[in-house]
């Protein structure tokens, strides 16, 4: 693993943020517009109705989701800690970190798409706008954790090989993504849970 | 296609070398993997005057049906999906990809004195996803069933019930398709704006052109996942019976009205700004002199597009929403005034001051000031609510915003296709059938949206395929369909002047304007690395600071910044521009096209319902991600 002491050397050295850093800035820009004209939609519907969510609808349940979010919020930390290795040029280390994490972001998906199938199979997408809605916010929210799920996947595969700055220069981006879809996660449950009494 | 002739061998030798390293495959495998941005930039700009060429003739057969009373050229249902795809043409396939995807990737990394984008297989990518974008919704309207509920697509017209078939599918799937290849391109630009400049070149030594496509870029990068959402949004409602705009089921019609003009009004400051952009280019180098309020004009840049965000509803006047809203909504549309307002006098007084040399390009901007100033006026009218719910619907819409996307952002786009054409060809153009190319486009345009004006006054609804006789319409009618036909001959006359100028047009040497910026400090056309030193920069008019063009020279003899062991490019910080690390560039690959071909597999298995081969597309899509960062690029580390 030849290698460490230069990429991070390297990294000490540069003066601003590398191109692929601002260009992970910029996909979070753009989901993020995407997210808020969602949530936008959510609430534009939600008052424009006399009762949310409307009869015959479920309320959401809170518990288990509160809980199942919180636990992936955490994986931010193992997730930064990951890119301090990285930086600090520990591979083995930044690679025990993100495995981790993926197991858990992992678990959380799996969770989260044999809910959102218990929950459509009960409840039909095509009930209402409240449905429309829900159903489109909450899957969208999941396909990004998916995608956060195929960027670990892919970092940690080429971690297995060691370390380089362009290896390091996505890790770093991938950090930010993670921070992005567990804050994410966590408005998107706000939104959802918004509609109990 | 050296620079200036090197005296010594070892410099030479540096530029032999950097040749070698930068050269392109040739022939069509070329241009099919290229990354050069300015390869990119002329793809570009062929197929959106390819684009242009249909919106041209779909408003010229309008125009033909229009010119008389009870005409009968087309059928009503023709006519919807002719004023339906001219607008989807003429603004997501001929205006942005004409403004950002030709000027923007030629010009930009020539302008910041790179030598190529900071992503430029994304850049590559960018690009065959709006070609096939503009094949995919133009299948279309070759099977019978273009787009036909006018480019803002209202509901409930545009829902399942009373627009079953393809056509609104083609609409929702299109635009999201060509969003990301615009989203890409913003994307590109802001980073390779923070990123890309020559160290030296802190913020404020950017050029105004710059500003103004970082503007159009933050624009597009917050507006486009709105209008991608609001049209999904659709499309579910469409294909998988969800309630989003049915109020049967607690939906709301006006919610897609208020998504698209979330989008759709700083979609008009993304078209224009580009072309303040173009003018703030030849003002300067017709005049010979700096633009006047330069840091007022590049903040207006910027705040234009931001005041824009909070206007949408002035589109809305008519559809009974709050008074309270509308009054917000109408003050903040005045707001606009501002920002737009110091852009014209700074152009005018620099112009003025500077006692300009009215070649075409000049003329051009000149005639957008005339044209964006009319404009400007009918729009500030809108601010008058009374007035606004009067017109909205008549021709006098159409007049305006025709004077502001044709007069404001079309008239910088030929004069930009003068202005740059020695640099990109390598030869001048025709100046004297430039000059009447100006003038007959100036009438034509004139003749033709003017008149619409009165006819909107005396009620001439838009979008309506005929008119009855004694209405006091005829005569407006006809002037503006014989001003149509001027404004396509002075059009033809301008391409058939480039054409003719390409390979009759006499030599044009680097730098035939004396230009501003530092895209004329290097040989007609670019070498492919562009500049054969990293150039020094200390001002906004970095070609006009001539002791930093001497260090050029003296860097190149001395091998210093020239970077000639590979694909190298400088990074700098984001806002003072020192340098912060040499990096190797991807050059050349052939996944940005395998990617867009799987992409456009999705979209074509969804608008045709056949949701499994989509989900294999996507399956295709990250493979072919996977393929592009196979390999890493090699890395000097140690």
């Amino acid at each position: 693993m030849s290698g460490y002491v230069d990429v991070s050397r390297v990294l000490a050295a540069r003066r601003g943020p590398p191109a692929a850093l601002l260009g992970m800035a910029i996909l979070i820009a753009s989901e993020a517009s995407l997210f808020a004209a969602m949530i936008g939609t959510y609430l534009y519907l939600r008052f424009e109705t006399p009762v949310w969510p409307p009869r015959g609808v479920p309320e959401p349940e809170w518990l288990v989701p509160t809980i199942l979010v919180a636990v992936l919020a955490l994986t931010s930390i193992p997730v930064q800690l990951a890119w301090r290795s990285v930086r600090a040029g520990r591979v083995a280390r930044a690679r025990l970190l993100l495995l981790g994490a993926l197991v858990v972001q992992a678990g959380y998906f799996l969770w989260a798409v044999h809910d959102f199938a218990d929950q459509i199979r009960r409840t039909p997408i095509t009930e209402n706008a409240y449905t429309s809605i829900y159903y489109t916010l909450l899957g969208a929210d999941h396909a990004h954790v998916f995608v956060g799920l195929l960027f670990s996947v892919w970092l940690l595969l080429k971690l297995m090989r060691g370390l380089t700055l362009y290896r390091a220069n996505v890790t770093q981006a991938i950090t930010w993504y993670w921070h992005f879809v567990n804050l994410l996660t966590i408005v998107v449950l706000a939104t959802i849970l918004s509609a109990r009494g | 296609m050296a620079v200036v002739a090197p005296p010594s061998r070892e410099a030479a030798a540096r530029v032999i070398r950097l040749e070698q390293v930068w050269k392109s495959r040739p022939g069509l495998l070329g241009w099919l993997t290229t990354t050069d941005h300015k390869r990119i930039g002329l793809l570009y700009f062929w197929t959106t005057l390819v684009s242009f060429a249909a919106g041209g003739a779909e408003a010229l057969i309008m125009r033909t049906q229009l010119e008389r009373p009870n005409n009968d050229v087309v059928s009503p249902s023709t006519y919807d999906q002719l004023f339906s795809m001219h607008g989807i043409t003429m603004i997501f396939f001929f205006i942005i990809p004409m403004t950002t995807g030709a000027f923007g990737n030629y010009l930009l990394p020539l302008m910041i004195g790179a030598r190529d984008m900071a992503f430029p297989r994304m850049n590559a990518l960018s690009f065959w996803i709006f070609l096939a974008s503009g094949i995919f919704i133009y299948t279309s309207l070759f099977m019978g069933s273009a787009p036909d509920a006018g480019w803002f697509n209202y509901v409930p017209l545009a829902n399942a019930t009373y627009n079953p078939g393809p056509a609104i599918d083609f609409y929702c799937l299109g635009i999201v398709f060509n969003g990301i290849a615009s989203t890409l391109t913003a994307g590109q630009f802001i980073v390779t704006i923070l990123t890309c400049r020559a160290p030296g070149m802190s913020l404020n030594r950017m050029p105004l052109f710059c500003y103004a496509f970082l503007a159009a870029s933050f624009g597009l990068l917050f507006a486009l996942p709105v209008l991608s959402a609001d049209t999904i949004f659709l499309f579910l409602d469409r294909n998988v019976g969800t309630h989003f705009f049915d109020v049967a089921h607690g939906g709301s019609a006006l919610l897609w009205q208020h998504l698209f003009w979330f989008f759709g009004h700083p979609e008009v400051y993304i078209l224009i700004v580009p072309a303040f952009g173009i003018a703030t280019e030849i003002i300067p180098a017709f005049t010979q002199r700096r633009m006047t309020a330069f840091p007022l004009v590049a903040i207006a840049e910027l705040l234009v597009v931001f005041i824009g965000f909070g206007v949408w509803a002035h589109h809305m006047f008519a559809t009974g929403i709050p008074t309270v809203t509308m009054i917000f909504f109408a003050a903040a549309s005045a707001m606009v005034v501002i920002p737009s307002t110091i852009q014209v006098f700074a152009w005018c007084w620099t112009m003025v001051m500077g006692g300009g040399r009215f070649r075409t390009p000049l003329l051009f901007i000149a005639g957008f000031v005339f044209m964006f100033v009319t404009g400007g006026l009918t729009g500030i009218m809108f601010v008058a609510i009374p007035f606004d719910q009067q017109v909205t619907d008549t021709y006098f819409i159409v007049a305006h915003f025709h004077y502001i996307i044709f007069g404001a952002a079309v008239f910088p786009i030929f004069g930009g296709m003068y202005y740059w054409f020695p640099k990109v060809t390598g030869k001048l153009y025709f100046e004297r059938p430039g000059q009447i190319s100006f003038w007959v486009l100036f009438v034509g345009t004139n003749l033709l949206f003017f008149p619409m004006h009165v006819v909107g006054l005396l009620g001439m609804p838009r979008r309506v395929y005929t008119y009855s006789d004694g209405l006091g319409w005829a005569a407006y009618n006809l002037a503006e369909t014989i001003g149509g036909f001027i404004t396509a001959a002075g059009i033809v006359l301008l391409l058939g002047n480039l054409f003719v100028s390409y390979f009759r047009g006499a030599a044009a040497g680097p730098d035939p304007w004396h230009g501003p910026t530092l895209e004329w400090s290097t040989s007609s056309p670019p070498p492919e690395y562009n500049f054969a030193v990293v150039p020094k920069v200390s001002s906004a008019y970095a070609n006009w600071d001539h002791a930093d063009r001497e260090e050029d020279r003296r860097r190149l003899e001395s091998g210093v910044l020239v970077l000639d062991e590979g694909h190298l490019q400088p990074a700098v910080t984001p806002v003072d521009g020192d340098l912060s690390e040499v990096v190797e560039m991807p050059h050349g690959s052939p996944w940005p096209i395998v990617l867009a071909l799987a992409l456009s597999l999705v979209f074509a298995m969804l608008v045709l319902e056949k949701y499994g081969a989509a989900a294999i597309g996507g399956i295709l899509c990250i493979a072919a991600l996977a393929g592009w960062h196979w390999h890493e690029p090699e890395e000097a580390t140690g």
